[in-house]
């Protein structure tokens, strides 16, 4: 008996000692659906890797939030929805404030959920272009640019700013066959019927993601004036070289923000000259965040970025980062206006509801010339930076264009068509009644 | 000592051909009902419930209609997810056409249209056997996810082309979409799920069941002694399309809440095949032993570094998890041939015997 109460006693001893260095520090818990394996590993690691690094830089410089840790986890899906479903509860269950649920899959699994748990996702730059009606998405947030602002400033660009200059043209759209590539063709279409170009979707399969050549062969056959792209994970490198094989010319070649990955032009170097890609963010190494996070993580070795790759300097890395720099701000608003350290899951939504990068905050937080301001309110969960163009070089992408934003008149009026067409089907949905806005 | 048969004496036919001759294999099976329907509804946490217990009783269920058609009639099929799939959308049209039914008719009614699918796919069984057959049912599995993405009819028109559960109410009572409580969806799955399995169980032994099993060891002689091959290959079909396409409808409202074309495709196939292999092909028991090692099982594993504070990357726990669970698969293949169920049957024949073995 006494050994066994002996033991007992030792076993809470150790089990106490290990768990107390985790109360040493209040903090709170900002889980991430990462995507390290499978097919999308390769855009979804740089991304991971910027979002892991600047929450570790401001733990290391400021010592969190005001004090707070921000316990920054990784929970692996494989951007597979199921293990999203396991994760989204397991981080739930461990006391998570925030769910970035990166698969478009997962999203439509979680974002029903999100009004009953009272749970906030934040989806930056995809997910539902619906998702910017705060008043019907109380819980959901994709600042800063939904799939439909992007859709139309690339419409913009190409029509050189006067889209009445497509008419008569061929738009391909060739994307992924999945609900994320899905995601413009209501907006397009509704373009192409106004200002009179056809638009060509071609869907390409997941399992021919690596092999898109009846879709190329397809594009050589109908000549389209644009290929614009919404492609992820294997897809874009699938894409990019199979138009340099059928001399597609590259300048007519656009994607959306995630089809900007630079390892996957890297991969065909000088002969992806002029291939553009739309990116609500920028990169910019002389940053003052980028220097600290240069400093403070990767020097010390505790990133995990490949450095032979460059990859500190790609585009996803550096956006990777900005979206860090969303949530890690929305904690720290929801911390001011709530008088407390420790934020809960509804003062979060509020921070995400408010949160304000105008030029002095971007300064501020030394993020200079990475992204362009916006800011979120109840009605507007998205916040609309707008986007610049850019152009590969050869070596890197660089700036080709000026901040261009999203024709609202034409996106508004579907974002609140699609938002209550949603809530329609999901009967009873909450509608946030108290914002005025 | 535990499973001592002596003194159990039977003294009729009836008694003879009850579903438990021993009486410990009833205890046995109580206490497990017990602990599924009173202990694990107490004490189990939502992560519990949503990620492991519900997802393993509808793989479970998915795989037990498999294994009526691999394991009882012997007639490989790759089709599984796509028949999944099948009542999945029929559950989700049925639903939204008529917004007031009952969700375990619709469910129950779904079942018949996975049914007719899958005798229509199981055709071609009357006169191809063995791997010609599973290229035939493979052909289902293409066409149908093929089906699934192009017809827009199947998810109303919906922009993202995925169909979502809505919230839905039985006797007051929400049991599907997000508002519904997981022990609520946990109890709808598991009274369905022992619905299906004592159906299962009771069809597997009678007239029907023989004759499956008749037709699988060797249909000349089957038909010789005067079995139908026709009617026995393909009511195996639509029962066994029947059982998977109700899984397939509470695999999307019970437990996904939402589902892409292409979640039905071949790898939801193998994995729901792996299960019924692994547990034993003609077994009932074998499809939950299966379900617990290859869906469980990498639940369990991955959250084992973090209670054990251990301080891996997520990634890499992911990898292990991989590796892990594949190499028991192929270690309990290598130990045990027939799957999981035999392995049970032979320790539950050491028990009898113990202590006196032979």
């Amino acid at each position: 008996m006494t050994r066994l109460l002996k033991t007992v006693l030792l076993a809470t001893t150790v089990a106490a000692g290990l768990a107390a260095p985790a109360f040493a520090q209040d903090s709170v818990l900002l889980p991430n659906l990462s995507y390290r394996t499978g097919p999308f590993a390769v855009t979804g690691i740089p991304l991971m890797n910027g979002q892991a690094d600047y929450m570790a830089m401001i733990n290391e410089r400021d010592g969190g939030a005001n004090g707070v840790k921000l316990n920054y986890q990784e929970c692996e899906t494989g951007y597979n929805t199921e293990k999203g479903v396991e994760c989204y509860e397991k981080t739930k269950a461990e006391g998570a404030i925030v769910t970035q649920p990166w698969s478009t899959g997962i999203t439509l699994q979680v974002l029903p959920k999100s009004n009953v748990d009272k749970m906030p996702v934040l989806a930056p730059g995809y997910g539902f272009s619906a998702m910017q009606d705060g008043k019907v998405f109380q819980w959901a947030f994709n600042p800063p640019a939904s799939y439909w602002d992007g859709a139309s400033m690339i419409l913009q660009n190409i029509a050189g700013g006067n889209l009445d200059s497509l008419k008569g043209k061929k738009i391909a759209l060739l994307h992924l066959d999945h609900p994320y590539g899905k995601e413009p063709i209501p907006l397009l279409e509704s373009y192409a019927a106004k200002y009179g170009f056809t638009l060509l979707p071609i869907p390409v399969g997941l399992k021919e993601m690596q092999n898109q050549s009846a879709q190329w062969l397809q594009i050589r056959r109908e000549k389209p004036d644009f290929v614009v792209m919404w492609g992820w994970g294997a897809m874009n490198a699938g894409a990019v070289t199979e138009a340099v094989k059928t001399n597609y010319p590259m300048n007519q070649f656009v994607g959306i923000w995630w089809s900007g990955l630079d390892g996957d032009l890297k991969l065909v170097g000088e002969k992806g000259k002029g291939y553009r890609t739309l990116s609500w963010s920028m990169t910019n190494p002389d940053a003052p965040v980028m220097k600290d996070i240069k400093k403070l993580v990767v020097d010390t070795g505790k990133s995990q970025i490949n450095k032979e790759a460059g990859e500190y300097d790609w585009v996803f890395y550096q956006r990777g980062v900005l979206i860090s720099a969303f949530l890690a701000e929305a904690v720290k608003g929801a911390q001011a206006n709530f008088k407390t350290k420790v934020v809960d899951k509804e003062q979060l939504r509020w921070g995400l509801e408010n949160l304000k990068f105008d030029d002095a905050k971007i300064k501020e937080l030394g993020l200079d010339g990475m992204i362009a301001p916006f800011s979120t309110n109840c009605a507007n969960h998205t916040g609309h930076s707008g986007a610049w163009m850019l152009e590969w070089n050869g070596t890197k992408f660089v700036k080709a264009s000026d901040l261009l934003q999203a024709d609202r008149a034409a996106i508004d009026p579907l974002v609140a068509e699609k938002a209550k067409e949603y809530a329609d089907a999901n009967q009873p949905w909450p509608i946030n009644e108290e914002c005025k806005m | 000592m535990l499973y001592r048969t002596a003194g159990q004496f039977k003294t009729s036919y009836a008694a003879d051909h009850a579903l438990f001759p021993v009486r410990q294999d009833a205890w046995l099976l109580g206490f497990i009902l017990l602990v599924a329907y009173v202990l694990f509804p107490l004490t189990a946490s939502e992560f519990t419930l949503n990620a492991l217990l519900v997802p393993v009783l509808i793989y479970a269920l998915a795989a037990l209609g498999l294994n009526i058609l691999t394991g009882y009639a012997g007639q490989l099929s790759l089709g599984t997810g796509a028949f999944m799939g099948v009542g999945a959308y029929a559950c989700f049209k049925l639903m939204t056409i008529f917004p007031g039914m009952n969700i375990a008719v619709a469910i129950a009614l779904s079942g018949f249209f996975s049914a007719a699918v899958g005798v229509a796919f199981g055709l071609p069984s009357l006169r191809i056997k063995g791997f010609y057959l599973a290229i035939a049912t493979l052909a289902a599995q293409f066409f149908l996810v093929w089906l699934f993405e192009k017809w827009a009819w199947l998810y109303n028109y919906n922009s993202s082309g995925a169909i979502q559960v809505p919230n839905v109410s039985m006797f007051g009572l929400t049991v599907a979409g997000p508002g519904a409580a997981p022990v609520v969806k946990y109890y709808f799955v598991l009274l369905t799920v022992t619905l299906v399995t004592w159906f299962a169980i009771n069809i597997t032994r009678g007239r029907i069941g023989r004759t499956w099993k008749a037709v699988r060891d060797m249909d000349i002689a089957a038909e010789l002694v005067g079995i139908n091959p026709m009617k026995a290959k393909l009511s195996a079909f639509a029962v066994s399309s029947y059982i998977v396409g109700i899984s397939g409808a509470l695999f999307v409202f019970l437990w996904r809440g939402a589902a892409e074309p292409n979640l039905f495709d071949i790898p939801l196939s193998f994995r729901v095949l792996f299960i019924a292999i692994i547990g034993g092909l003609g077994s009932i028991l074998g499809n939950y032993l299966g379900a617990i090692l290859i869906v469980a099982l990498p639940v369990i594993i991955g959250s084992l570094p973090a209670a054990l504070g251990l301080p891996l990357q997520s990634a890499t726990i992911e990898h292990l998890n991989v590796m892990i669970v594949g190499a028991t698969i192929i270690l309990f293949l290598i130990v045990e041939p027939h799957g999981l169920a035999r392995f049970w049957a032979i320790i539950r024949e050491k028990l009898i015997m113990w202590p006196f073995p032979h």
